[in-house]
């Protein structure tokens, strides 16, 4: 009977000092990590480093822009998440839509096999590719990076696709098929334009994807490093503020779009896209 | 229809799906190939062999990173099915403020891994915020240098998981309760169900696919772990793919690396397995 009357309590009650804990400890890492960046050293390096920090300074920001070790990641980081994008949305758009329109006891398996390409170890994919590279000077290129983080994005890409071309229905098409329209003016005309948020959504997770994106950079970098590897760097030196600050700045766009697109965070969209 | 036919009436269909096959083949499934054929050579003769395999498994380091990552798998999975479980029902729930608390409890999903790996360290730290915490509590009188390895560091490191990966298993879940259909609750709220007996009883098992789902999917992913260790626990505590990247950056040894990846591509392998035994189970329903 006692324990019956303790959950009545709990869920009558208790609930909402639970949930407004839960959501302070969800947050608390992001605001140390925001609040070492902009702290004055001898407040944090102490045995018992300020929570709330009353003097600011943005001493570590100036001297990590002004560096000239901010630039360089950032622009690879930038330019390989933009192109990364772009090629595996041209790549798998095409094949999403061919997957959605096929009989669902072929397309059952398909989906369900891009889904678990997504499952392998990076570890085991990115030894052989690395080794590869090496041999064809690929190593630290654009382009050896955008290679590798295509095997993350294009099957990911594609499998949120399928789910947004399956939304179109078949008799749109089908009527442009019959007023003579070819097979490819009534995908460019009809299709396309109605999956168009829906692409773009994906290509924004695909950018985000490519953007954080660690164990391949590592495998197939050795001295131009990325932003994410960068910050890796500045943890080992066991430089708090630079490693603070190269951290907000990665974290920043991805903090923003998330928000935005939090209605778009279905469960199945992220199952498995978010990495130990 | 003959394979002529076929092709012609369905080229344009193959042509839009065939760069992304062939992508996925070539990138994908050639590389998994190679390094389990890897894993089998001999370093300098590339003869068949086993001794990559002995050579692992006489490591002490191996033997850690792997019992690492099965204690890591079980704390982190046990920690965030619960806390995940919690917070789902109370989201189910209407009360005011609730857009907001789910809207911060979602914040950690816009944390890159790395970052909430670096974001841990400070909270981790020797003279971090949590030592300082326990030590004002009165908890402890020296700080705790959790990074040193043993089982306070996979404490750690499934704390730091749990942050970072609980409002997906949240959004997993409230998809499952979503669709347990609310005359069920009102029935048994008629019936005079307890809140405790209606948890146990009817959310519980009609729950229990999505569950069961949702740990599959999360012990994949949290056998693959692999920024968060390195970052927060060094070599100190390694697990199998740190492990993996530790023979072959710091040791250059590809073989031994490929074998060390080829035991955790079984591991997930028996997870996909089993994954797909049960969705394919369910469909028969």
């Amino acid at each position: 009977m006692r324990e019956v009357n303790i959950s009545e309590k709990i869920s009558k009650v208790a609930y909402i000092p639970i949930a407004i804990i839960a959501a302070i400890l969800m947050v608390i890492p992001v605001y140390i990590l925001f609040m070492t960046s902009f702290a004055v050293p001898s407040d944090i390096l102490k045995p018992h480093p300020d929570f709330f920090i009353t003097r600011f300074t943005l001493d570590h920001w100036r001297s990590v822009l002004a560096s000239g070790n901010l630039w360089p990641p950032f622009r690879k980081s930038f330019v390989v998440a933009t192109i990364t994008t772009i090629i595996a949305i041209v790549m798998a758009a095409p094949a999403a839509y061919v997957i959605a329109r096929m009989p669902s006891k072929i397309k059952y398996p398909v989906v369900l096999s891009l889904f678990f390409t997504r499952m392998f170890p990076d570890v085991g994919i990115a030894l052989p590719i690395a080794v590869q590279f090496i041999r064809l000077n690929l190593m630290d290129t654009y382009l050896g990076l955008v290679m590798a983080h295509l095997i993350v994005n294009l099957p990911f890409a594609a499998w949120i696709l399928v789910g947004t071309f399956e939304t179109i229905p078949k008799d749109l098409e089908e009527a442009a098929l019959v007023d003579g329209t070819s097979k490819l003016t009534a995908l460019s005309k009809i299709i396309m334009p109605i999956a168009l948020p829906g692409i773009a959504v994906t290509a924004i997770f695909v950018w985000l994807n490519s953007w954080n994106e660690f164990t391949y950079a590592l495998y197939l970098t050795i001295s131009d490093r990325t932003l994410p590897l960068q910050i890796y760097y500045y943890v080992q030196r066991g430089g708090i503020f630079d490693s603070a600050t190269y951290a907000a700045i990665l974290t920043i766009p991805v903090m923003l779009v998330t928000f935005f697109l939090q209605k778009y965070m279905k469960s199945g969209y992220l199952a498995g896209a978010v990495k130990g | 229809m003959s394979y002529v036919n076929f092709v012609k009436k369905y080229k344009l269909e193959i042509a839009m799906i065939l760069p992304l096959l062939l992508y996925i083949l070539g990138f994908t499934i050639y590389p998994i190939i190679q390094t389990i054929t890897l894993s089998f050579q001999d370093q300098y003769t590339k003869a068949f062999t086993l001794a990559n395999y002995r050579e692992i498994i006489g490591k002490t380091e191996f033997k850690q990173a792997f019992f690492n990552t099965i204690a890591l798998t079980f704390i982190s999975l046990t920690l965030e099915m619960t806390v995940g479980l919690v917070i789902a029902l109370i989201l189910r729930r209407n009360f005011r403020g609730k857009g907001l608390l789910r809207s911060l409890m979602l914040v950690p999903m816009g944390v890159p891994t790395l970052v909430s790996g670096v974001a841990m360290t400070y909270i981790f730290g020797l003279y971090g915020y949590f030592n300082a915490l326990l030590q004002k509590l009165h908890i402890i009188e020296m700080p705790v240098d959790w990074a040193s390895g043993g089982f306070k560091t996979l404490l750690m490191v499934s704390v730091a998981d749990m942050w970072k990966v609980t409002p997906m298993v949240i959004l997993l879940l409230s998809a499952g309760l979503e669709s347990i259909p609310d005359e069920v609750y009102e029935a048994s709220n008629i019936d005079g169900a307890t809140a405790w007996q209606t948890f146990k009883y009817v959310t519980l098992p009609l729950l229990k696919p999505s569950i069961t789902m949702a740990l599959i999917l999360r012990a994949i992913d949290a056998f693959r772990i692999f920024e968060l260790v390195l970052v927060l626990a060094g070599r100190a505590t390694p697990v199998i793919s740190t492990f993996a990247y530790d023979e072959y950056r710091n040791y250059a040894n590809v073989h031994t690396s490929a074998a060390a990846s080829t035991i955790l591509l079984l591991i997930i392998a028996v997870f996909i397995v089993s994954y797909l035994k049960i969705a394919g189970t369910k469909e028969e329903r």
